[in-house]
């Protein structure tokens, strides 16, 4: 069997020789040797489109919010963020009318609560923003092998694609290492479903009728941008609370 | 139909607008700058997308590409071989393009501080490249040759012309990969395909944000069929 491109390890590979090594041979025959996000559908195309909805739901509320706090002041960086902000309102508009079409009722948009200290400087809201789109990209890279119709296919390769550059842009207002921050090396990583409802689920906490319970299990593997400040203080705090089986 | 769960409310129609506007500020860029149009013939991508709907017919404006275009052994992907191999050998050609492109670039010096985000993008290039012709390999087919190409002799000797020819092949190749997104066959090529598309995608971003370009023009990724894509790139390519 192919070894897989999608674990972390071959990752970690990867990045190194973006950052400017000579490219070897091996590493690069690891690029199709693909096994494991594509292994199992993770549902129907509606049940992907309600995952991707959830997440645009918390990605917008995020934006709408922050923008809102005027943490921003430069004209081109604000610009940016007004356009990413329409940008998650227009995926939003978008699933929900392509559920409608599909005749698969959209999720109700969850409730939505951000760690106090989020919006409180350019520097929280900033860091919360490179996570939130690094999950957003690995989400859907995650459920690319999983989408059956194609024009769904298409369009939410559309917006990984825009997730993408919304996590290279705001990894250069951060000021961000070019390589490891900006760029996650020479391919995008998928991140599992369950993995990502993992990392959100703190900030949709008593959300009703939205058809997803909080994870099942401890997640080990975490997207490396999560590891930063309040949110991954959150994030553990979520992991411990929300997961039903014993800390390993 | 549920073919076509889309139909009038595309995902992608309604970003018609800020494209369109986008276009209009690189068309005004271009108009300004002048010898952007010779430098970068390459601009006509921009024209001839987006297709209207994800599902539709061939863009008029496949047709229209220049006799002697490489296409003399058919048309689309399939005159570099069936299926995914004719989509991989496609690929591959358009990484040897933009790889030796990022290689000259920074080999003239001319990126100052900037080079710092254009550094790790070459590697990229360059690991597409490597990573598609091993997997070609791997499947048993033959890479595609590197083409001998040819730039315009302004593209490397100041770096405003260097960062404007970089964002057209970002995003050239952005939708390049958009456009065979719904054609591959198997799924984990569709995987390595899609998780490539996403860094040229950052790509994309970066140098448009470095050169005061609109970084986010539309709020889904658009698409080229390769006959699009190839008829812009043709003037790149050498005898």
């Amino acid at each position: 069997m192919l070894r897989s491109i999608w674990n972390r390890r071959s990752f970690m590979g990867r990045t190194a020789i973006g950052a400017g090594a000579v490219i070897g041979g091996s590493t690069a025959i690891e690029l199709l040797s693909t096994t494991r996000v594509w292994a199992a559908a993770e549902g129907t195309d509606g049940d992907i489109l309600n995952f991707a909805l959830t997440l645009e739901y918390i990605e917008a509320t995020f934006y709408e919010r922050g923008n809102a706090a005027s943490l921003i002041t430069d004209a081109h960086e604000k610009d940016i963020f007004a356009t990413i902000q329409k940008d998650e309102e227009a995926h939003v508009q978008a699933l929900t009318d392509t559920l409608n079409k599909l005749g698969v009722a959209p999720v109700a948009k969850p409730t939505i609560t951000f760690p106090a200290s989020t919006f409180a400087s350019r520097d929280s809201y900033l860091k919360l923003a490179m996570i939130f789109e690094n999950t957003g990209v690995g989400a859907y890279l995650g459920q690319a092998g999983s989408i059956t119709n194609k024009d769904i296919l298409q369009a939410a390769a559309g917006i990984f694609g825009v997730e993408a550059r919304h996590a290279a842009l705001i990894g250069v207002i951060s000021g961000a290492t070019p390589e490891g921050g900006i760029y996650k090396g020479a391919t995008e990583t998928p991140i599992a479903k369950s993995d990502v409802l993992a990392a959100v689920m703190p900030f949709i906490g008593g959300m009703p009728n939205t058809g997803f319970a909080p994870a099942q299990r401890s997640v080990n593997y975490l997207p490396a941008g999560l590891a930063i400040g309040g949110a991954a203080a959150a994030l553990v705090a979520f992991r411990t609370r929300g997961s039903r089986t014993p800390p390993p | 139909m549920n073919q076509d769960p889309f139909e009038g409310r595309s995902v992608i129609q309604f970003t018609s607008e800020r494209d369109r506007r986008a276009f209009l500020k690189y068309a005004a860029l271009v108009g300004v700058g002048g010898s952007l149009v010779g430098a970068l013939p390459i601009s006509n991508v921009f024209a001839a997308s987006p297709s209207p709907s994800p599902s539709g017919s061939p863009s008029p404006s496949a047709s229209s590409a220049p006799s002697g275009s490489p296409s003399a052994a058919g048309s689309g992907t399939s005159q570099f071989g069936a299926g995914d191999i004719g989509i991989l050998n496609y690929a591959l050609t358009l990484e040897y393009l933009e790889s030796e492109f990022y290689q000259k670039g920074l080999a003239a010096n001319i990126l100052g501080d900037d080079a710092k985000y254009i550094t790790p993008v070459a590697a990229h290039e360059a690991a597409h490249v490597a990573a598609l012709t091993a997997t070609l390999n791997k499947l048993g087919a033959t890479p595609a040759t590197k083409p001998t190409f040819v730039f315009p002799p302004t593209t490397f000797t100041d770096k405003a012309t260097f960062l404007k020819s970089a964002v057209i092949f970002e995003e050239t190749g952005v939708k390049a990969y958009h456009g065979q997104v719904v054609l591959i066959k198997d799924v984990a090529i569709l995987g390595a395909a899609a998780s490539i598309a996403g860094v040229e995608s950052r790509h994309a971003a970066v140098l448009n944000y470095l050169t005061q370009m609109p970084p986010v023009a539309n709020p889904v990724e658009q698409h080229a069929t390769a006959d699009e894509i190839l008829a812009a790139i043709k003037p790149f390519l050498g005898a």
